[in-house]
């Protein structure tokens, strides 16, 4: 997505002032018997690309959930169609799973990490204005994109990406 | 012409960009031991000092002419500039997430009378291209034209303006051109008719150039058409308005019609060389490589990863079944309440359908039970309905709808 995000900047207002108020929507979304046998506070862990996608990954580094960032969708401009990624499709991070057309543009939409897609938001075929509303919502009814499978690299690659301040910092960079 | 001659004599006297040893040129044949080799490559294309690429292909090719631009925007280096002008035989493009379904009468498109630019009847050929946005026909007297560059760099309206100022530069008569606010190029002209009341002059707008656009992680593309002097526009109307269309509700993309006329220039290579100096005047001069026709078959045969990208553009699966989903009904449904065109008295009385079509494949089928056989079957493998719904006035309305058959 960083494609987008990068040149339509000048034309739309920055969205940090709103991605800074907007809390975090967090789904209960993570194997239920996590919960059970697990002592540590279970939360998952959000982290952003330069390519402005974002991934939660579940306490056991097991299992994530891809989407694309508020900022995105906001320099995107009216999503139209949304070609959902390929369920059961093994990817290494910044591989091309799927694509966000909007305004006569089809952007592609990358893996942040190594994985493998294990379900995928159909929701958004019909309703892809939900990627303008609720982009970081990985809820029933939200914004994201694929549920994800992850291994030792994804975990490897996961380490390696923003955490919200860290993006902050970076999409306010992105204005100079 | 002297843009001509210049361009001619350029693959002979080396273009300054390519010259250095370091780099091969990539477009050129080239005799190694006796065998002639085609230097279009990667290496070349990606060479990081090939800052400002520019090139002109002389292919008619739709499916080619896209592959090596998709082969471009893959291959060029992050930080470059590339543009490439290509005029197609007649073609209508859909985009990445179209219906064809919808966005086009399939049958007409068969028999349509088309003519190429010798004024011989043509083909219309059907291609879905990879970038974003609406329907447009192409042919000979269509040029198009796509900017690569560094997603920093990207803006939508920057290099449809360079085309203005192209179109500018060559003095078009008929009107003056501008950027709309949907990022196509139109032609403001005088409407023929008297001046109002107010005494001031009346304008007509059309649209002469559609843009698409497509994002990847490195790079950013635009490409537009410029329709200079199409001798087949009174065709284009009804070769875009499907009788499929009203019992579609489709999910993706649906085109904005817009009227269209020429500019009314009938040299092409006026115009190209007009863009080539603009895109110059924007990123520095690099004279252009002309692809002639043979030299992008060579480069289909001998680079991969075009002929890859080519053979999946000219596959049934990415023109048909990349489709969204949608559903065919015959009456109002809750989903698509719109009232429905009269259907032929031949057909039975209490004859109702509703398909629903994923990824191309029939997935769901209701109403009468003589469809129900349809199941699973892939749109655009069915070529005659009359054997599939074995009714011989479904099927040939079915037919007449979906561009297949006989009517």
């Amino acid at each position: 997505m960083a494609s987008i995000a990068r040149c339509l900047r000048s034309a739309r207002p920055s969205t940090l002032s709103r991605l800074a108020q907007t809390p975090c929507v967090r789904s209960n979304w993570r194997p239920a018997s996590l919960r059970a046998f697990s002592a540590s506070p279970i939360r998952d862990i959000r982290k952003y690309t330069k390519d402005h996608e974002w991934i939660d990954l579940n306490a056991d580094k097991t299992a994530g959930v891809i989407g694309i960032s508020e900022y995105a969708a906001e320099e995107l401009g009216d999503v139209v169609y949304v070609e959902l990624p390929e369920e059961g499709k093994e990817v290494s991070a910044g591989d091309a799973i799927g694509a966000v057309e909007s305004v006569k543009s089809a952007a592609d939409i990358n893996a942040p990490i190594a994985c493998k897609v294990t379900g995928i938001n159909l929701a958004l075929e019909e309703k892809p204005g939900t990627i303008n509303q609720v982009p970081e919502d990985d809820s029933h009814g939200g914004g994201w994109i694929a549920k994800v499978q992850v291994g030792e690299q994804g975990v490897k690659d996961f380490d390696a990406l923003m955490d919200l301040e860290e993006y902050k910092t970076f999409t306010g960079s992105e204005h100079h | 012409m002297a843009f001509v001659r210049r361009l001619s004599t350029s693959l002979t006297n080396k273009p300054t960009l390519f010259s250095t040893p370091y780099i091969p040129s990539p477009l050129r044949s080239q005799n190694v031991a006796g065998i002639t080799r085609r230097l279009f490559s990667a290496e070349a294309v990606s060479h990081p000092s090939n800052r400002v690429q520019v090139y002109i292909s002389r292919a008619s090719d739709p499916y080619l002419n896209l592959s090596i631009e998709h082969f471009l925007l893959q291959k060029s280096p992050p930080d470059s500039v590339v543009l490439l002008l290509y005029t197609n035989r007649p073609c209508i493009v859909v985009g990445r997430n179209q219906n064809p379904w919808v966005e086009i009468n399939l049958g007409l498109l068969k028999q349509s009378g088309v003519v190429d630019s010798h004024g011989a009847k043509s083909d219309v050929q059907l291609v879905r291209r990879r970038s974003g946005g609406g329907t447009v026909f192409h042919d000979a007297g269509n040029v198009n034209y796509s900017v690569i560059c560094p997603p920093a760099a990207f803006d939508r309206d920057k290099h449809a303006a360079m085309v203005v100022r192209a179109l500018s530069a060559l003095d078009i008569r008929g009107g003056s051109a501008r950027v709309n606010e949907r990022h196509d190029i139109v032609l403001d002209v005088a409407a023929p008719s008297s001046p109002d009341k107010d005494g001031a002059k009346k304008t007509q707008t059309f649209k002469i150039s559609g843009s698409a656009y497509k994002l990847t992680r490195q790079r950013s593309l635009h490409h537009g058409t410029c329709l200079l002097a199409s001798p087949n526009l009174p065709l284009v109307g009804p070769l875009l308005r499907s009788p499929a269309a009203p019992y579609i509700k489709a999910r993706g993309v649906e085109s904005v019609r817009s009227p269209i006329r020429n500019v009314g220039l009938a040299d092409n290579a006026a115009f190209e060389e007009a863009v080539v100096a603009e895109f110059g005047a924007m990123y520095g001069n690099a004279d252009p490589e002309v692809i002639e026709e043979g030299e992008a078959a060579g480069i289909l045969e001998d680079v991969q990863v075009v002929a890859k990208g080519y053979a999946e553009l000219k596959s049934p699966e990415w023109i048909y079944t990349q489709t969204p989903q949608f559903t065919f009904s015959t009456h109002p449904t809750d989903e698509d309440p719109r009232a429905r065109p009269p259907l032929p008295d031949d057909l039975p009385s209490d004859f109702r359908a509703t398909m629903t079509v994923r990824h191309g494949q029939i997935i769901d089928v209701s109403g009468t039970s003589l469809l129900e056989s349809l199941n699973t079957t892939y749109l655009h493998h069915v070529t005659d309905w009359k054997s599939k719904v074995g009714s011989e006035p479904v099927g040939k309305w079915l037919n007449g709808l979906f561009g297949v058959g006989e009517n």
